[in-house]
């Protein structure tokens, strides 16, 4: 049994008030379940920050256990690697959880048959959305608690989505890992089928499916390692990864990886990515987009890279070769689209893309930079869906065909979806250039130091399918917010501060990060450093050659994570930076 | 010496100022618009003062060096490096800088998005700074990016892409490309082909830190290790060509040359600032940071990184002066002409690196930096103050302005004077003369075509500088002029808070130039103290290599005679070319239309050689259509095409499984039977 009770509560709380946000909903209106959502939210988050106070005060992982019968312990566990996914997931549900405030309620509104006339979001296919809701046209009493009930709804599977995508993260068992990966496919599902747009059923089941689909395999993969470890708690597993035996362990990562890649939107298996993104209800995609589906580049480092870290090397290479078939695809793709959330969906592609690539990079730096990527395309894409969200609100459209010149009239909004631009596109100050460089560091690294041409060729083109993800976004930027505003779209106004404020607020956490990044890269180099100490085919850091110049005036020096390192040996340090 | 925070407050304030004052304008501006003008300057001005404290340090040779802790994951510190070079150029940044927001104030007067206008120019000038006077390659990255940005948000300043904004002459083709361009459309094509730049300029950087494990320039020159082991991969010059690539995006050089005339739709006062002054010199201040360093490595082979430095420097100045000599846009000659003069800077850097004497070519491109950075910036307000009064881009709407400018005039005249390289009084003259004079002491094989070129390309530049005055200033008053006074506009000289600031560069640049001797001797003092003490780079009597250089007296005080000469004569005939035709009228322009190899050859200069036409197939319209290739075919018929074939392929299974459902025992029988024979023969035969 743990002696503190953080994790567990700050991960179960918003599932166990989820019905009451749902009754507050129905009875107290539309605010009073807004705030009470956030509230919940916010005080998970801040439960989630006293551990995280006690990681980089030395710690290195703080673990919440309980018994669980026969398939080991129920676990929780912050260390460095859970705790930049775990803090963003709650810090983006949380901030979302106001935004979501305007625009539900205008889109419950716009649902309602008869008030669903003015501005068609949907690029042109939504008879469906009016012909399912009922034929007569409500008086306003009863439109008011339709959308109370509605909205009340919408929380409790919001939160409950949260809680799905926080406990995954911090899950220590496989079978628990799984159960958390399901619960927070049920109620997106859910929020995509009662709240999206278009033909919103059958992309809500298509979306189901593929990811269903993809975690089955994962399931399969993930019993067969508890098998044959005879455990399912990972540090069985990863003790005993050595008596999996030889003929299934490709299978077994074969397996993790192609279900995991269902849920990243990997290149082929992207199938329900464009969809579900952009025919989800806002702030749902801007869950969906950046917390949910990065979970998978999540899974593929704690299932595969550090539990079984032996058979990392022999296929890291493929994993980057699909890393850049990604992420060049997916920008390729977001310069075909006119609909805002398609590009931002095919630009989530991308970016997943990119953390692949960072992930098969074989170097300290590239992981640490992969995960990097994680929190940063979270915040992002984020600000960009949020914009995207923004706009469909204030015109109601999104096709980018008959928008532009928005600068003007939205200036909050565009002011700080740039900043979101310029994050997916990793330019400083932004929290994306400290990701990027240190992801592409470790590629470059690695190639160098083996003499390797294939992976030095993937590099370039890697580093160069950069200037593709800034040509996707600056284009759309261009087209919404630049050259002549069309005329029906004159009177536009700003979005209220529910939504700029929101945006603002990610933003600036973007900036902040970019320019002081130790927070995050501390624990994340910290941890991925010990997690391959005894493999130094993995690359490390690269150190100071040891001149000092002169006296620190902090009296800091160069402190090189001492914290979150479990056990990291130094002499590990040294012997993998042996060129 | 690494000082604290503290101590050296005023170098950090020097990049942080400009950016406090960012975030206070828009702060400001909701109360009072002229409070917000006059603070934006006076940030800018603050910045400017805190620079000019380290005179006196840089003048004796002194350096600053601060450091506080930053990414401690990867050991990396933030820090700033106030040496002679940086202590030089972030006041030249700084000064400039400051007259060119006064200049601001009375051309953007009126403007509704002024804030955003000061907002991106002092974000502009702190990260310009921060590329001066940091200490590390990271950091300079965030400046480089700083820039990048601002560059791309005021190249696009006015959004909403009106007609009167663009640059190019509408309807103007070349290969089927359209050569007019919007506002945003130039932004963006500025920041995707500089960044294109940059992510070589990342990529060398990861090389040297792959190995160095710092990205601190200091620490680099003091333990080289680093260095060797790349040597020892082959891999030490394509590190720094790959640095030197960011140079070439960020100065627009061959062959990343073509966003800069498109980048001419933002606000005069802004290409002034960042597409002739600063921005544009931040490549070849990157050139002279990494230069030495690469320079005191030449042990390990580093000349052919000088090489690629000093032929693209060539080839850009060849080719960019040649397209302005055909120019009809003011800003656009300009603009050419930037590009081309900073192949010359370039070439200076390059040849150092080839030559025994690093300190005259090194000296000899900054010095030409310098000199530039103040006659452009004057002739670009200058150009501005022409564009507010006749309001329109085209040299050709304009004509005998001189009656009715003549301040513009005569600072525009003295500025261009200093661009031609009109001999012993122009700054202009005496930088141009030191790179030639560097190029031929070199001893570098190939130095004669290299110097050739860069004869030629003065004289072009002589021309072409007559060309605009002449165009602009002299001859009868163009149609649109006299619609103008007919609808009865006035026309009139500029107000003194725009004529003040590019008098004043201009009066400096011929005051460096009256002095000029002097003056270049005082930097190369300077400057080789500073190679001397900081990367140990002596003159060629310590260097113990073999003297290749021409025997005897080469120099006359620092005058070589045959550059002096050659320098002279490029510009009396640039010079008397451009009178004939463009001021004292003489002889017709008109004759090269006439003439069928003329005009193929003008016509290839005028459509800027195709490179732009090579660009845009190449890089936007074929893989655009290679992505639609895909998207029809792959992504909307394959990838998409997987549910609905899922969805079928299920409902027909089930058809054929409902097919077998017939109800009727006999068929279930005969079935049954047929497995039970089947299986039989199976396990008996």
């Amino acid at each position: 049994m743990a002696e503190s009770f953080f994790l567990l509560a700050a991960t179960f709380l918003p599932l166990l008030l989820a019905p009451v946000a749902y009754i507050i909903g129905r009875r107290a209106g539309v605010n009073a379940t807004t705030w009470f959502s956030f509230g919940v939210l916010a005080i998970s988050t801040g439960l989630l920050f006293i551990p995280t106070l006690a990681l980089h005060g030395g710690q290195s992982a703080y673990v919440e256990k309980y018994a669980w019968g026969q398939f080991g312990d129920f676990g929780l566990r912050l260390d460095g690697l859970s705790l930049p996914f775990a803090l963003i997931i709650y810090i983006l549900c949380t901030v979302l959880a106001l935004y979501s405030k305007p625009y539900m309620v205008h889109k419950i509104m716009e649902d309602l048959p008869g008030h669903g006339g003015h501005g068609n979001p949907t690029s042109g296919h939504s008879s469906e959305t009016h012909i399912t809701e009922g034929s007569q046209a409500m008086t306003t009493v009863q439109v008011q608690k339709h959308v109370n009930n509605q909205m009340g709804l919408y929380f409790a599977l919001y939160l409950a989505f949260s809680m799905g995508m926080f406990g995954t993260v911090l899950a220590t068992n496989l079978i628990e890992f799984y159960v958390f990966f399901e619960l927070m496919l049920v109620p997106s599902f859910f929020l995509v089928a009662f709240y999206g747009y278009g033909a919103r059923k059958r992309i809500a089941l298509m979306f189901f499916f593929w990811t269903h689909a993809g975690a089955v395999v994962l399931l399969l993969s993930l019993l067969a390692m508890g098998f044959f470890a005879g455990g399912f708690d990972f540090d069985t597993i990863r003790a005993n990864a050595s008596l999996i035996p030889a003929d299934w362990l490709p299978l077994i990562v074969f397996g993790i990886v192609a279900g995991l890649g269902v849920k990243l939107a990997a290149f082929l298996l992207h199938i329900w990515l464009p969809y579900a993104h952009a025919e989800a209800p806002t702030p749902v995609s801007a869950l969906l987009s950046p917390a949910m589906i990065g979970i998978g580049a999540y899974g593929l480092l704690r299932l595969w890279m550090e539990l079984l870290t032996g058979s990392y090397e022999q296929y890291s290479i493929y994993i980057n070769m699909w890393g850049l078939a990604t992420m060049i695809y997916g920008g390729a793709m977001a310069l075909m689209q006119d609909d805002i959330k398609k590009v931002l969906a095919y630009s989530s592609i991308s970016q997943m893309g990119y953390i692949l690539f960072g992930l098969g990079s074989e170097s300290i730096l590239g992981i640490s930079g992969s995960t990097m990527l994680y929190v940063t395309h979270g915040l992002g894409k984020a600000v960009l869906f949020m914009m995207a969200g923004s706009i469909i609100l204030q015109t109601g459209t999104r096709s980018m065909a008959k928008l532009g010149g928005l600068a003007g009239k939205m200036p909050y909004t565009a002011v700080i979806a740039m900043i979101g631009a310029l994050t997916i596109m990793g330019v400083p100050p932004t929290s994306g250039f400290m990701a990027e460089w240190v992801m592409f560091n470790g590629v470059l690294q690695t190639s160098a130091n083996d003499g390797d041409w294939f992976r030095s060729a993937m590099f370039g083109f890697g580093i160069m399918a950069t200037i593709l993800s800034s040509a996707y976004i600056l284009w759309m930027i261009k087209r919404v917010f630049f050259g002549k505003i069309p005329e029906e779209l004159a009177h536009v106004k700003d979005s209220n501060r529910y939504i700029t404020v929101t945006m603002g607020v990610f933003a600036a956490l973007s900036l902040a990060i970019g320019i002081y990044p130790d927070a995050f890269l501390n624990p994340i180099t910290g941890y991925i450093d010990g997690m391959f100490a005894d493999y130094p085919g993995v690359l490390d850091a690269p150190q100071t050659s040891g001149v000092e110049l002169a006296s620190d005036p902090e009296g800091e020096g160069l402190v090189i994570s001492e914290s979150v390192v479990p056990a990291a040996p130094d002499s590990a340090v040294e012997e993998g930076g042996g060129h | 010496m690494v000082e604290g925070f503290n101590e050296s407050i005023n170098v950090w304030l020097i990049w942080m100022l400009p950016f406090i004052g960012a975030a206070v304008v828009p702060a400001i501006a909701k109360g009072s618009r002229r409070a917000r003008d006059y603070i934006a300057v006076g940030f800018a001005l603050a910045s400017a003062i805190s620079a000019a404290t380290l005179i006196p340090l840089g003048l004796a040779g002194h350096e600053v060096h601060s450091q506080v802790p930053w990414i401690s994951a990867l050991g990396l510190k933030a820090g700033v490096l106030a040496d002679p070079l940086a202590i030089l150029m972030t006041n030249i940044v700084a000064w400039i800088s400051f007259l060119i927001m006064v200049y601001s104030v009375g051309y953007m007067h009126g403007d509704r998005d002024l804030t955003r206008y000061w907002f991106f120019m002092l974000f502009f000038i702190g990260s310009m700074q921060l590329i001066v006077i940091s200490d590390n390659l990271l950091m300079v990255f965030f400046g480089w990016e700083g820039v990048g940005l601002a560059s791309y948000a005021l190249i696009g300043f006015w959004y909403y892409d009106r007609k009167k904004d663009y640059v190019g002459k509408e309807g103007h083709y070349a290969g089927g490309i359209p050569m007019w361009t919007s506002p945003t459309h130039a932004g963006m094509k500025a920041f995707l082909m500089t960044k294109a730049g940059d992510v070589m300029m990342l990529a060398g950087m990861f090389l040297i830190f792959m190995h160095a494990g710092t990205f601190g320039f200091k620490e680099l020159i003091a333990d080289q290790t680093w260095a060797e082991t790349l040597a020892q991969q082959n891999l030490l010059v394509p590190a720094a060509v790959l640095l030197f690539g960011g140079a070439v995006g960020k100065s627009a050089q061959f062959p990343l040359n073509e966003w800069l005339l498109e980048a001419m739709t933002g606000p005069t006062a802004v290409s002034a600032l960042i597409h002739a002054a600063t921005m544009v010199k931040a490549g070849v201040f990157l050139v002279a940071r990494i230069g030495p360093l690469f320079f005191a490595l030449s042990a390990l082979n580093t000349s052919q990184f000088f090489e690629v430095v000093a032929w693209t420097g060539a080839i850009t100045a060849f080719l960019l002066a040649t397209q302005a000599l055909v120019s009809p846009e003011i800003k656009k000659v300009l603009a050419y002409s930037t590009g081309s003069q900073i192949g010359y800077m370039m070439m200076g850097l390059g040849i150092a690196g080839i030559s025994l004497n690093f300190a005259d070519g090194y000296t000899a491109g900054f010095f030409h930096l310098m000199s530039h950075a103040m006659f452009k910036a004057s002739l670009f307000m200058g150009a501005g103050a022409l564009l507010h009064t006749v309001g329109s881009r085209f040299m050709t709407d304009m004509g005998g302005l001189r009656k009715h400018m003549p301040k513009t005039y005569i600072f525009m005249l003295l500025a261009a004077l200093s661009l031609a390289g009109a001999p012993l009084f122009t700054s202009g003259f005496w930088s141009k003369d030191a790179i030639f004079a560097a190029v031929l002491e070199s001893g570098y094989t190939y130095s004669m075509p290299l110097f050739i070129m860069a004869v030629v390309v003065a004289i072009m530049t002589a021309f072409y500088t007559f060309r605009m005055i002449g165009m602009a200033f002299f001859g009868r008053g163009s149609k649109h002029l006299e619609e103008m006074e007919h609808k009865g506009h006035h026309l009139h000289e500029v107000g003194p808070t725009m004529w003040v600031p590019f008098a004043i560069l201009a009066v400096a640049s011929i005051a460096i130039g009256v002095v000029g001797f002097v003056f270049e001797a005082q930097i190369h003092h300077l400057l080789s103290e500073y190679l001397g003490e900081s990367f140990g780079i002596h003159g060629e009597e310590e260097e113990g290599g073999i003297q290749i250089a021409p025997e005897g007296d080469r120099t006359v005080f620092g005058l070589n005679p045959i550059a002096a000469a050659a320098s002279v004569g490029a510009f009396g005939v640039g010079a008397a070319l451009g009178f004939i035709f463009y001021i004292a009228r003489k002889a017709d322009p008109a004759v090269i239309g006439r003439n069928i190899v003329t005009r193929a050859i003008w016509k290839f200069l005028y459509n800027r050689w195709y490179l732009n036409t090579a660009l845009y197939w190449g890089g936007v319209i074929g893989p655009l259509a290679i992505y639609r290739f895909i998207w029809r075919y792959f992504e909307s018929t394959i990838i998409d095409g997987i549910n609905p074939a899922l969805q079928n392929s299920m409902a027909y299974m089930s058809k054929v499984v409902k097919a077998g459902q017939t109800g009727t025992t006999q068929t279930y029988l005969f079935v049954f039977a047929v497995g039970i024979m089947i299986i039989l023969m199976l396990m008996f035969l």
